[in-house]
Formats: C-alpha cells, structure tokens, sequence
C-alpha cells in the first residue's frame, strides 16, 4: 500500500520536473534497472536534483537579501536627510493635493529593476487612481514614468497618455544634481499647471507609504494665493532685491520641484531596498520549507527501499531454511 | 546685486531657476582646492535616458550623460 503511494510520488516527480533532460534521463537510464529490479528501483536521482535546485535558489535569495540590506543601510541616512529639503517648502506653500487645475502631469516613480514586492504596483496603482480624480471633460492629465517597471504596467492601457519615460537613473549612486537635471528636462518637456509626483514613501523595512507630493504652476499658485488659506499667507513676507513675486514664485515653484522628486527618488529606491530586502527574506524561507519537504519523502524512498530489500533477504534465507 | 539683475537674462536663454543653480553650484565646486575637488565632481555624475512619447509610442531615447563641467 505505502509502497504504491511511494511510487505514485515517484512519477509525479518525474512528470513534473521543470527540466527536460532530468526527466530524459529519468525515463532512459534507470528504466533497464528498473526492469531488473522490479518495484525497488523508484529513482532518487529527480528528487535530488530538485533538492540541489531548490538549494541553489535559497543561496541566490539569501545573497540578494544581503546586498539588498547593505545598500537600504546606505541610502536610509540620504533619504531621511534629503526631507529637511521639502519640509521647508510644504511649510511655506502648504500641500494642495485636491487643487482642481486643467492640465495635470502625474510623476510616476518606480524601479526599474524587479524582485521587490509590491511597491512598483502600488504607484501604479495610486497614478491609475489619480488620473482617473483629475481627468474631467475639460481637464487633461498625462504621465510622466520614471523606471522600467511602471513603464511596463502603463503601457498596458495608458499608452496614449504617457508624455516622457525615463530610465536608468540609478546607474550611478543618486545625487541632487542628477535629479535636478532631469527634473530641469520634465519641466521643459511638459505643460503643466498641477505637477503630481507619486512615490512610496519609506517608513521601516516592512512598511511604505504610498505618497503624493503635488508642486503648482506660478499661475496657479498666484490664484490660489489670491483665493486665501495657507497660500494666502504669502503677502506677509518681505521680498528683497528687485525680483516681483511672480518672479520668485516661478523660481520656487522650480527649484520646490527639483527638491521634492529628490526626496521622492530617494524615498522610493530606499523603499525597493527594503521591499527586496522583505521578498527575499520570505523567499529564502520558502526555499527552505521546500526543501524540508522534499529531504522528508527523499528520505522516506530511501527507507522504504532500504526495508524492501531486507525483506527479501531475509524471506529468502527463511524460505531456504524452511 | 548682480545676481538680482541677471534673472531676465538667464529667464530670456530658455534657462530654469534649476539650471541656473546647477551652474552656480558647478562654479562653486571648481572653486575647491584639488584632493577635494576633482571628489566632488566624480560625486555630481548625471545618468539617465529619456524618450518622449508621441502617439502612444516612445520616441528613440537619448541618453544623458552630463559632464556640469561643460556650462
């Protein structure tokens, strides 16, 4: 009875071995043996293949989890440092993330490598929503992607509003002035009265924070300072030097964007560290489980073989004696 | 005040206030004494490559290498 289960595992192994020449190998080489052994030859071999797999595998996850938390070490300090430069500006402006506008341009940030949860999915997710708030009869909204990932999950059904795509930008270690750069090109290359940025924002290891950040036109920020409430306060400060304050607002407005998608860049490649760093944990893990499971039946095959073998000795010296 | 002053012209070459800062703080890199200097420009490295979007299709991209050095 135990012997037949055993020999129905041994098959679906062999039926569902992802490797073609194990199962080749399986199904030619020890069938001669299998022929002249009977019952007892049920090969080992796939299962120990699988075993030696599933541990290769567990060995990479546990090394991407290592380099994974080396580099969220590094670029935790730069991240929570870079929020002193937008604190002040949301402290000055204030955040308008309901501000009602025609032209809409959401920043999407994601990676652009993959094996990190969830997180590119979320920004998505949360662009998707938002396009969805800010779009209207006579208002537009359009995407700007930074990474690979969103890139290919926008493409999907949102093609035709993707304005710029931008890749590879953590080749080098990230630095303001890259980030200034390319927000310098998104500033040149789209019209805009509302930027929306929209990035995870880390908080630990195993938690992110999906965040938009939301940076107006000088126009729209003149109205709005007009309309009162927090942008209103704007006429208590003193300007100095000869600049007229739709002058300075342009300027800020500018340099606020700059800043805010530098935080934004490095909040969202420290949250993929983290991510990574949570996936592969639960990976390794899972391999491990794994390969438990597979070390319980390796074992039982052996033994049960093992058993058949001594029974056979041992009927055939007790049916020579008898 | 020839900061102050200047603002229209930058403004008028199509420049932003971010360009403008790059600039200035380029400037202010090359004015470092050199063990630190040539440090601080290896640390400014800007890397990337855009494409613009028309019609629902991307545009051939064109890579951004940077050397700020240039301005």
């Amino acid at each position: 009875m135990a012997m037949a289960a055993l020999r129905r595992e041994g098959k679906r192994f062999a039926l569902t071995s992802p490797n073609p020449i194990n199962v080749l190998r399986s199904s030619l080489a020890p069938s001669e043996e299998r022929m002249s052994l009977g019952v007892r030859g049920i090969s080992t071999q796939i299962v120990r293949n699988r075993m030696k797999s599933v541990k290769n595998i567990q060995k990479i996850t546990k090394a991407m989890k290592m380099v994974a938390a080396s580099k969220l070490r590094a670029i935790q300090v730069r991240a929570e440092n870079s929020r002193g430069l937008w604190q002040p500006f949301t402290a000055l402006l204030g955040d308008t993330p309901s501000v009602d506008v025609k032209k809409n341009v959401i920043v999407t940030i994601s990676s652009d490598k993959g094996l990190c949860g969830g997180i590119n999915s979320t920004s998505v997710k949360i662009s998707r929503a938002m396009r969805r708030l800010t779009s209207g009869p006579d208002k537009e909204s359009t995407y700007v992607i930074l990474g690979e990932k969103a890139k290919a999950q926008l493409i999907r059904d949102s093609r035709n509003f993707i304005e710029l795509s931008i890749t590879e930008l953590q080749k080098n270690f990230l630095n303001y002035t890259q980030v200034s750069v390319l927000a310098d090109e998104i500033l040149k290359n789209v019209e805009y009265d509302a930027l929306r940025v929209v990035f995870n924002k880390f908080q630990s290891v195993v938690s992110f924070l999906p965040t938009t950040a939301t940076i107006l036109s000088p126009e729209v920020v003149e109205r709005e300072a007009e309309a009162g409430g927090k942008l209103g306060d704007l006429d208590a400060y003193e300007i100095e030097g000869g600049e007229t304050k739709s002058e300075i607002l342009q300027n800020l407005a500018e340099f606020q964007f700059s800043c805010v998608m530098f935080n934004a860049v490095l909040e969202n490649a420290c949250s993929e560290q983290g991510a990574r760093m949570s996936a592969m944990d639960s990976s390794s893990r899972n391999a491990g489980e794994m390969l438990d499971r597979l070390t319980l039946t390796y074992n039982r095959t052996r033994q049960a073989s093992i058993t058949t073998e001594l029974i056979e000795i041992i009927s055939g010296a007790s049916a020579l004696e008898g | 005040m020839s900061s102050t002053a200047a603002v229209p012209f930058w403004r008028a070459a199509g420049m932003t206030y971010i360009s403008y800062s790059n600039i200035c703080a380029n400037l202010v890199r090359n004015c470092l004494k050199e063990p630190h200097k040539s440090e601080a420009i290896s640390r400014e490295k800007v890397h990337f490559s855009l494409s613009k979007w028309v019609d629902g299709k991307p545009e051939k991209p064109n890579c951004h290498v940077y050397k700020l050095s240039c301005f």
